[in-house]
């Protein structure tokens, strides 16, 4: 079997389908010259990678963060309780060098979110992470998921890691919930059966504390978002009850 | 022009430093380089609609970048071929190491190609896609992405001679 350049480079980039990876592997063991190649195509792709690598270390220049800053908010966010902004956390790490020290839990829960966004979209992999990036939405998954599809805001859970506050019909129709964990409050809708995760803000609880049960435990910011979505006034018991037994399909 | 959501923002926000990466392999002057992200950026966000569910939203902004390359920036293109040169002639001192050297060898080779190879080398070698992804971005077959890509190979170890990673078989 003669082997073409391009067979043996799609063998050395992880390319081939199982069959013809076994009839190049079978010619490598008695051909020294091949492997010489195939060690050579993939230095020489290791070494590209590296040429360009250091591109990712750089600051990004402001005009390219700024591009992509939320519009500006009517009331600004509390303090305690910011409303994580990637853009802006990516933009103050370029300006300081290091992670923003406005708040620790900021810091963290900006983290998760960016590790979350980065990592399900760039490996492409499903995960089973609580937050992830799903055609270009962001979507509760996980122990979140789990939380918004079940619990019910009228039975708070004590020893629950994800709490659910608040259910509401928002203006086109759909539910909405409120959720926290110890670091993250979020804002998520039913959507397709998907939770999808409108807004994100911090919680300024200590690592130790327990999720937040009530409602009035939520960041400001949040409450305003639940305030510009919500149709109404919020699900009481029975409602809610009833939504949920009915899987939130409106 | 539809409103792109938050998390689409903070979604593209996170991938700057890769768009970034991208442009310096098609764009050889690392200002024409972040132009180019930005003319992407500014579509990719008035054009959220047109993002098809499903899809890499990388390898929708590659392609993007791509297209702008080609039909636009490409033709003001800053500095050319000479800052590669400049580049090799400031960034070398006494503390450079045998990396960074070669760093700049290979980035001076990758911008002795043309358009077409450089673009492949930049989807397939720098940023990783598989070949039917980046196939995908520039809208071509795979047996032309994958010859394509074989030629830029063969062009750049012409360029660059064997290893220098000391990783010899």
């Amino acid at each position: 079997m003669n082997l073409s350049n391009e067979t043996l480079m799609a063998f050395a980039d992880g390319e081939l389908d199982p069959v013809q990876r076994a009839q190049v592997e079978a010619l490598l063991k008695t051909d020294a010259a091949l492997r010489q190649r195939i060690v050579a195509l993939q230095v020489q792709r290791k070494r590209l990678a590296q040429a360009f690598d250091p591109v990712l270390d750089e600051p990004v220049p402001d005009r390219l963060t700024r591009l992509l800053q939320a519009a500006p908010v009517a009331t600004p966010p509390h303090p305690a309780a910011a409303v994580i902004n990637l853009a802006e956390v990516r933009a103050q790490r370029a300006r300081q060098g290091g992670m923003p020290s406005w708040a620790q839990w900021g810091g963290m829960a900006a983290c998760v979110v960016l590790g979350v966004l980065l990592g399900t979209h760039i490996t492409g992999q499903k995960t089973d992470s609580d937050l992830g990036l799903h055609q270009g939405e962001l979507l509760a998954g996980g122990a979140i998921a789990r939380a918004l599809t079940t619990q019910l805001a009228s039975e708070p859970q004590a020893d629950a890691s994800v709490a659910v506050q608040l259910s509401f019909i928002d203006k086109h129709d759909g539910y909405c919930r409120t959720f926290s964990t110890t670091a993250l409050a979020g804002l998520a809708c039913q959507h397709n059966g998907q939770w999808v995760v409108h807004q994100v803000a911090t919680v300024d609880a200590p690592a130790s504390a327990v999720v937040r049960q009530a409602a009035t435990a939520l960041p400001r910011s949040l409450l305003d978002a639940v305030d510009q979505r919500i149709a109404g006034t919020a699900m009481d018991a029975s409602a809610e009850r009833q939504a949920r037994d009915k899987g939130w399909r409106r | 022009m539809a409103e792109s959501s938050p998390a689409v923002r903070d979604a593209i926000a996170a991938l700057l430093p890769r768009l970034r990466r991208f442009g310096r392999t098609l764009a050889r002057h690392p200002e024409d380089a972040d132009d180019l992200v930005q003319i992407a950026v500014e579509k990719a966000l008035t054009h959220t609609e047109q993002w098809r569910p499903g899809t890499r939203l990388d390898s929708w902004i590659f392609r993007i970048m791509q297209n702008a390359w080609i039909d636009e920036t490409r033709m003001r293109e800053r500095r050319n071929q000479t800052f590669v040169d400049e580049e090799a002639g400031e960034n070398v001192g006494i503390n450079t190491t045998d990396a960074q050297i070669d760093a700049i060898a290979v980035r001076k080779a990758v911008a002795q190609l043309g358009d077409d190879q450089r673009v492949v080398v930049g989807l397939v070698l720098v940023e990783g896609l598989p070949y039917q992804e980046a196939a995908d971005v520039l809208g071509i077959p795979l047996g032309t992405l994958t010859s394509r890509l074989a030629r830029a190979r063969d062009a750049l170890q012409a360029l660059l001679g064997d290893t220098k990673l000391g990783a010899n078989p």
